[in-house]
């Protein structure tokens, strides 16, 4: 059974259509890219998945429950949405890790939160548990550095960190290197290729298409807010069916 | 010269004074306890979502900071009674009470836009991140907010604070028995070049003291806040 179902999301912004008839599935460790233009609705598609922004239409099932159904008001109570959201990590292009906390607890924060409202794991278990995933992410010796004192690679690999430390089910991320200069892109990409190879559910919006083709188990090209074309990443990156995937890639054809 | 500190005229002069000063420190930290909060009441309305609020609390705000602080302490202490609303009781307290209303509101509207700059300035890509990360907007508000919010509006803070110390003088224009108010009175006495100049040296020295002290407490916040960006 598919970790996550999607099916026929649609979202408007005022009288724009940004997303139209969404429909995929996930399985459990494997990795799914969304590659398409500037535009064409892939952040508005992760915001939808980590409760953001909400679906016209639609539904959203984990592991075989639906958590939110646009016909079904049940699905959409407020209190609920804060646990629903739990099922999601969300690494963002531009990092937004919190400034005055360092790496450590930017990593520890959110779960030391949890804990002191349901009680369990004590709050050296915590720092335990997020010093490992910071040593994970190679930064083992930036723990207590704070985020303006790390490079922009180090930064997302923090955030990553600290998205995996409320061990979603899925981590989705958005474009996560494309606010990163050249040279550190390479680091980052590692990390998601070695989460990966760990069989982490994973989303991934991204432009570096050799990445995509390498990493990735599925495939999504989307375009003015609807999946054009899906499947094996080989088949759609190298040989793609559609004219419009055809006029994407081509963009990138010597990249 | 050193007979005059002796002087039971610099006694008189320096007693009067600080009795002045008294009054001005009362009136400094009665507009700061009622002004730092009133203003992020005013900061709330003036990002209301409902409109009629957004845009009466913005024309409040406007025209408070569009007239002279001055006029507003004349207008507040003289028209209810002209209108016969005696609602300001007789003598000093009276005077007191007009005066630290006019100053609570004056600096509640400088404060509720630095506070709404503040707020507004904190990107909401960190609310997200918070939200993301399973909390609520109460833990997102006193974990994550709050303190870039106070880290950005306290340089702006601390000048207005300054200009509020120099401010204080402005309640003599009721008679508010302030300290340049009782400098004053000694100047317009007949105890001739002494008379003037040494209650006006020491009124600018306490308003230094005041404002220099002032200066140190807030740079030494702004320096606790330097050790993130
Ligand atoms: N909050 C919003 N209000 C109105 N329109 C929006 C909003 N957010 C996104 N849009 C519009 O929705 C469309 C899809 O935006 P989205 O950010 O999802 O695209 P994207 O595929 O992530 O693009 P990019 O590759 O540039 O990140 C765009 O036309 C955008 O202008
Ligand atoms: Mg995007």
């Amino acid at each position: 059974m598919a970790i996550l179902e999607v099916q026929h999301i649609e979202k408007h912004f005022g009288d724009t259509q940004v997303l139209s008839d969404i429909s995929f599935s996930l399985e459990e460790g494997q990795a799914l890219s969304i590659i398409g233009s500037s535009g064409s609705g892939k952040t508005t598609l992760l915001r939808c998945l980590n409760f953001l922004e909400r679906p016209d239409h639609g539904a959203i099932s984990v592991k075989g429950n639906v958590i939110f159904d646009a016909s079904d008001p049940s699905t959409q109570a407020e209190k609920d949405i804060r646990q629903k959201r739990l099922h999601f990590g969300l690494v963002f292009q531009n990092f937004n890790l919190f400034p005055q906390y360092t790496a450590l607890q930017n990593v520890t924060l959110a779960r030391e939160l949890l804990a002191k409202e349901r009680g369990g794991e004590g709050k050296e278990d915590i720092a335990k548990a997020g010093r490992e995933l910071l040593d994970q992410m190679g930064l083992a010796d930036r723990a207590d550095h704070y985020p303006h004192q790390l490079s922009g690679g180090q930064q997302q690999r923090v955030a990553i960190a600290r998205a995996l430390a409320l061990q979603p089910d899925i981590l989705c991320f958005d474009e996560p290197t494309s606010a990163l200069d050249p040279e550190l892109t390479g680091e980052v990409l590692r990390v998601i290729r070695s989460l990966a190879e760990q069989k982490t559910t994973m989303i991934i919006v991204t432009h570096e298409m050799a990445f995509a083709r390498d990493v990735a188990d599925q495939v999504i090209f989307m375009d003015g807010g609807v999946i054009v074309e899906q499947g094996d990443p080989r088949e759609v990156i190298d040989h793609p069916k559609e004219e419009r995937t055809k006029q994407f890639l081509s963009r990138y054809a010597n990249g | 010269m050193f007979s005059f500190f002796a002087s039971t005229e610099f006694q008189t002069v320096l007693s009067a004074l600080n009795t002045g000063f008294v009054k001005t420190l009362q009136l400094f930290f009665v507009t700061l306890v009622g002004a730092v909060p009133l203003g992020l009441v005013i900061s709330f309305g003036s990002m209301s979502r409902i409109p009629p609020l957004r845009w009466l609390t913005k024309t409040v705000v406007w025209m408070v900071r569009g007239t002279p602080l001055v006029l507003q302490i004349i207008a507040l202490y003289y028209v209810p009674g002209l209108k016969g609303f005696h609602i300001w009781s007789g003598g000093e307290s009276g005077r007191f009470t007009a005066v630290a209303v006019a100053f609570v509101i004056n600096y509640a509207c400088y404060f509720s836009e630095i506070y709404r700059g503040g707020i507004q300035g904190v990107p909401v890509g960190q609310q997200e991140a918070g939200l993301v990360l399973g909390m609520t907007k109460r833990q997102i508000f006193f974990k994550i907010t709050l303190l870039q919010m106070i880290k950005r509006i306290v340089p702006p803070m601390s000048n207005e604070i300054i200009t509020l110390v120099k401010d204080t003088s402005l309640a003599r224009v009721v008679a508010l028995q302030e300290v340049i108010w009782m400098g004053e009175s000694f100047m317009k006495g007949n105890q001739g070049y002494a008379g003037l100049v040494w209650p006006l040296f020491f009124t600018a020295v306490y308003y230094l003291a005041f404002s220099g002290i002032a200066t140190i407490l807030l740079g030494k916040l702004e320096k606790k806040l330097e050790y993130f960006h």
